[in-house]
This record gives structure tokens, C-alpha cells and sequence, in this order.
């Protein structure tokens, strides 16, 4: 089974917790494992979301995971990026895995929209799934549909 | 025992911080204004036992007559800092063998 890491980046946007659900649960149904590294805060969000673990059943921190993370330790990675930072911690997850990736960028702001796709198309070559988005995560959950798209083949 | 730069920052007060809550390029620039030598350094790259986060080119400011490093610290929640502590010189000479290009000297 192909092996999955969601990271996640500062959860004060409302639309990453419920598109980190969607998007886990997608995934796992399409036969990956499937693992979310996030930091303390983002985990609450999804502990209380998803009480149940019904939609995400391994949780990792995200400062752990970097410590200890290889080379190839997984299939795909994907990160949500809608923060400066959001943009390096991929960028760093990218080098070290060196996997297939897909980088979701959402900011309400156009200007730091096209900034975050300008440094990510730079520096790595990671498939990006964007849009002007912040309360509303429909765009992106129609987005991340249609590229997820060719992980079904 | 090797340096552990989450620990000092945690217990001690030996550091300085040039600037916070950043952007990585607003940071890489206070680093390469600052320090004398210039090292650059992969993402993801173990600097004084933290993996160092950042679009590559990462700098890593070495004072050798200071025997300080100037590095960036990014979190998730806050954006990037600049740190500046003092190191022994191993640490600088860990920095060195990891570096990716040659050191920029200052004129």
C-alpha cells in the first residue's frame, strides 16, 4: 500500500481543516495509507472534527516528523500552503522525501497567491492545485477532485 | 553532547534574534547583510541538530572570530526569525562540511 503524508500549515484559514479531512479520507478510500503531520493546534482541529478517527487514523507532529524523516519514507506527499512559511516547510518535506507531490495553495489575498505558486513552481516541481480561497473551500475541493483525477489509474 | 538549538533557545538566553515573524526572503536577506561569510545549505539540512526549513538556497551567517552562526528558525503559526548564538567552532566546521556551494566572503 503506497504511503501517504499530509502536511498541514498554521490552521487559522477555516478552510484546511475540512479540505485535510476530505482530502485523507479520498485518499484512503482510493487505497492509500495515509498519514497528517501537523502542528498541535492543527491536530486539536482535527481531533475534535474527527472524533471518531473515522476520517484520519494516523496523526503525526510535524517537528517530529521533519526530525526524523528519509528519503523516499513516502509515496506522495501533499501540503496545504496558504502561509509564507506553509511555503518553506513544503518546500524542505519536497527535498528531503524527493517523491511525487501536490502543493494545495489557497490565500484570499491574489498578490500572496501568485507569490506562494511563483516560489513553489521555483523550487520544486510539485503539482499545484490553487485558488482564491479562505471560508469557502468548495474551488479547492473541486480542484483537488480533478487532479487527484490520474491518482485513480 | 551535541548542540541542540530547540534546547538553548528553550533554556537559555545566550541568542540574539535580528528580526521575527518574517518572510523567508525578507530573512535570508538580514542573513546574508549581517554575517561575514556566507554558507548555503540544503533544505531540510541538520544545522546545530534542527532541520533547517527554507527555499534553497538556505544561508548560514558564520563569524569565525565571534565563533557565532546566524540562522534562519521558521514555525508554521509564526514565519521565520533570524537567530544569531554562539556555537564552538566544531559546529562551524559541521556547517562547512554540509554547505553546498563555497563560502561567500564579505569584502
Amino acid at each position: 500500500m503506497e504511503k501517504v503524508l499530509i502536511l498541514l500549515g498554521c490552521p487559522e484559514s477555516p478552510s484546511q481543516t475540512p479540505l485535510a479531512l476530505y482530502t485523507a479520507h479520498k485518499l484512503t478510500k482510493m487505497g492509500f495509507d495515509v498519514t497528517v503531520a501537523s502542528t498541535p493546534s492543527a491536530a486539536k482541529l482535527l481531533e475534535v472534527s474527527d472524533s471518531e478517527e473515522f476520517y484520519v487514523t494516523k496523526k503525526v507532529d510535524l517537528e517530529k516528523c521533519l526530525e526524523d524523516l528519509e528519503e523516499k519514507e513516502y509515496d506522495l506527499l501533499i501540503g496545504f500552503v496558504h502561509k509564507d512559511a506553509a511555503v518553506s516547510y513544503f518546500v524542505t518535506f519536497y527535498h528531503i522525501l524527493n517523491t511525487k507531490s501536490y502543493a494545495i495553495v489557497f490565500e484570499k489575498d491574489p498578490e500572496l497567491l501568485e507569490k506562494f505558486l511563483s516560489d513553489l513552481k521555483e523550487n520544486t516541481e510539485a503539482t499545484l492545485i490553487s485558488a482564491r480561497a479562505y471560508h469557502n473551500p468548495t474551488p479547492l475541493r473541486v480542484k483537488i477532485d480533478k487532479a487527484f483525477k490520474e491518482l485513480e489509474d | 553532547m551535541s548542540f541542540c538549538l530547540e534546547l538553548h533557545l528553550q533554556q537559555s538566553e545566550d541568542y540574539e534574534i535580528l528580526i521575527s515573524k518574517a518572510g523567508f526572503k525578507e530573512a535570508k536577506a538580514v542573513i546574508e547583510n549581517h554575517a561575514p561569510k556566507i554558507l548555503y545549505v540544503k533544505p531540510g539540512a541538520k544545522v546545530l541538530g534542527a532541520r533547517i526549513i527554507g527555499v534553497p538556497p538556505i544561508p548560514i551567517g558564520i563569524d569565525e572570530s565571534q565563533s557565532k552562526i546566524t540562522l534562519p528558525y521558521t514555525k508554521p503559526c509564526h514565519g521565520t526569525a533570524v537567530v544569531e548564538l554562539p556555537v564552538d567552532k566544531e559546529e562551524i566546521d559541521k556547517v562547512k562540511a554540509i554547505a553546498v556551494n563555497p563560502q561567500k566572503n564579505k569584502k
